[in-house]
């Protein structure tokens, strides 16, 4: 059946902007952690992340197969890992802090509520559109019932 | 005698499977919008069902099952073309969203069409087996 692997195509996409859309909340809700790990006797604070997206890849036998018939139009999108931002923390001067260094200074986060926001209006963008794909592909299966009647 | 198997039938029916793998193209196009050095197919099977109705392409004549065709297959197969050499993002991808969305809207009213005017086809089939009763 042709169709039907349409749903898969799309359904891996809202999979992968869901996922995507899941990092960029722990980022927004991570702007202020200082504390993740205790490395050397010092904390070290959160770090931004981000994901990689990939196109899936064929097994290699289908991969071959389709290549040899000239067909297959790809099987989606997967997000293949989440990666730390390794740009520099941001030094806050706050004496006060608990994890503040001897000059007075604090390592926040390298996570920017603005990058983020607009992350994830992309993210939600790119989500409906796959459900106006999905969408779309349902209307031709549907459609394609009425053959005959 | 071939009721179902009449050459505009053939037709309908290779080009609603052309319809239906772009659909699924576009689909892979539209999930694929915000991966990196990800390049966009296309679907190409109006182009070449058109460039052989015209005549223009020479065909070679075969005698047997195992002779090359010279001019191209007599049955046109939807071709996959990725498009390598443009670049829409920083990330060198070149899914436009805007355009692969108007795509698929035309690729589905094509669909309905070849689904109406198959089953226009069916029921001209009907009232001929069943007469006017």
């Amino acid at each position: 059946m042709k169709l039907t692997n349409g749903f898969d195509i799309s359904s891996s996409a809202l999979t992968a902007q869901r996922l995507r859309m899941d990092v960029i909340s722990s980022n927004i809700a991570n702007a202020d952690t200082t504390r993740v790990k205790m490395v050397d006797g010092k904390w070290v604070p959160y770090r931004r992340k981000m994901v990689v997206m990939e196109p899936i890849k064929e097994s290699s036998f289908a991969q071959m197969l389709n290549h040899s018939m000239n067909a297959g139009p790809g099987e989606g999108v997967k997000i293949t890992r989440i990666l730390e931002d390794r740009s520099p923390l941001k030094p806050v001067y706050n004496p006060t802090h608990p994890d503040a260094d001897e000059n007075g200074y604090v390592m926040m986060p390298n996570v920017d509520i603005l990058k983020e926001m607009v992350d994830m209006i992309s993210a939600t963008r790119s989500y409906e559109a796959n459900v106006t794909a999905l969408n779309a592909t349902k209307a031709m299966m549907t459609k394609a019932l009425e053959i005959g009647r | 005698m071939n009721l179902l198997n009449s050459p505009a039938m053939n037709l309908l029916e290779r080009a609603m499977d052309a319809a239906a793998l772009r659909q699924k193209t576009i689909a892979n196009n539209v999930a694929n919008v915000d991966t990196p050095f990800f390049k966009r197919s296309d679907v190409k099977f109006e182009e070449l069902l058109q460039r052989e109705l015209e005549g223009t392409t020479i065909t070679g004549y075969r005698t047997d099952p195992r002779h090359f065709y010279i001019g191209g297959k007599p049955l046109i197969q939807p071709e996959i073309v990725t498009d390598e050499h443009t670049a829409m993002n920083n990330n060198l991808n070149n899914v436009d969203i805007d355009y692969e969305m108007s795509l698929m809207a035309k690729n589905q009213l094509r669909y309905n069409v070849m689904v109406q005017q198959i089953n226009h086809d069916l029921r001209q089939i009907r009232t001929a087996i069943e007469g006017r009763r």
